[in-house]
């Protein structure tokens, strides 16, 4: 146990930052590179005002069309976007470690709302499973990849929630915990959870191209 | 509930024995309690985010890891920050050199949380625990719920 600990706490730890950073900066730079071969028009129509202003209403709870319709995916995809930055970022625990290992510190949730939190990603991914496997039009867009990565991101808060409540196994589930953040951390460059850094310039290309050139509005 | 207490009450249970119990559970719940130390117990409160209390049997504990000498975490350190080796602190406890400054950290000044001192001692216990490959390295193995 003391040198699965050791591993997932040492090397693997450092092994994950360090496929997400340099992975991140590839992964954004072949694509670049891509787009500058492939369709280097998007460079000419991207235009400031129209990106930013379609990311603004984007980003605000029912500032779309879409998002007014769909009043359920609206709730479920913000609350679960928030708690999923906010929590580990903030819960206790990792206060502590960033502390320890680092010596820098911040502002900790209450034990209560970590667990909240926790609820709100576990249910928001058990409602992006069931809109994946019911619904016909997200039905159709789905690969077996969309599970894995839905199962990517709630597994940190299912083994971190049986970890904090020391229900049985607590011990290996904790380290089964490191590394599943450590799976998510290294799966966002070469997965679709890179949109974590695409958003701004796919959105705002869309909004450059329906401000600009269809002088309408993409929200 | 109510058959509970009824089978409770048809225990008959005299006045006598059940003194004796809850004096007996209490002595038990006391001495266990002696035994616990703390660190710097007045440098945290608790608080909405703190973890549960850590029992630490310190006699038990040095039994069971084997060790003589007091300075394996008792450390001292000379002016140049020097660890003086063979040279023991426990007269002295931990804040008087790891209070940290509960004062620069505002988020956590209204709860007294000295986490400077935290950190200090977790990663004690667990560094230790770590190259001897035995004793409890994760978060719930101390903080037993």
């Amino acid at each position: 146990m003391h040198s699965y600990y050791s591993f997932v706490t040492g090397p693997l730890a450092w092994i994950a930052f360090i496929v997400f950073i340099c992975g991140s900066i590839w992964r954004f730079n072949s694509l670049w590179q891509l787009t500058k071969k492939k369709d280097s028009a998007v460079f000419e129509y991207m235009d400031r005002k129209f990106a930013l202003r379609s990311i603004a209403h984007w980003l605000i709870p029912f500032g779309s069309r879409s998002m007014q319709l769909n009043p359920a995916m609206t709730v479920a995809t913000f609350l679960f976007h928030i708690c999923l930055f906010i929590t580990p970022i903030f819960v206790f625990g990792h206060v502590m470690l960033w502390k320890e290992n680092f010596n820098i510190s911040w502002f900790a949730l209450p034990n209560m709302a970590a667990d909240v939190m926790t609820f709100i990603v576990i249910g928001s991914c058990i409602f992006f499973l069931w809109r994946r496997i019911k619904l016909p039009h997200v039905k159709y867009l789905t690969t077996p990849l969309d599970f894995i990565i839905l199962m990517i991101v709630a597994a940190p808060f299912m083994t971190g929630f049986w970890a904090y409540h020391q229900f049985p196994g607590f011990v290996s589930m904790t380290i089964i915990h490191i590394v599943s953040g450590e799976i998510m951390l290294m799966a966002i460059p070469f997965t679709k959870l890179f949109h974590m850094f695409l958003f701004p310039f796919t959105r705002g290309y869309i909004g450059s191209e329906f401000g600009g050139v269809r002088m309408a509005k993409d929200w | 509930m109510n058959r509970f207490i009824n089978s409770v009450m048809n225990m008959n249970i005299s006045g006598i024995t059940l003194t004796a119990i809850i004096l007996t559970l209490t002595f038990a719940i006391t001495t266990h309690a002696d035994d616990c130390f703390t660190v710097n117990g007045e440098t945290i409160d608790a608080n909405s985010n703190t973890r549960p209390f850590v029992c630490f049997q310190h006699d038990a504990h040095n039994e069971k890891a084997g060790l003589e000498s007091c300075d394996r975490c008792h450390h001292s350190y000379d002016d140049q920050g020097k660890l003086i080796e063979g040279e023991s602190s426990e007269d002295k406890s931990c804040s008087e050199c790891h209070a940290g400054n509960v004062g620069s950290q505002k988020s956590f000044d209204s709860n007294r949380l000295n986490i400077d001192l935290a950190a200090k001692y977790h990663k004690l216990c667990r560094d230790c625990h770590i190259t001897e490959k035995k004793g409890p390295v994760v978060c719930g193995e101390c903080h037993k719920r």
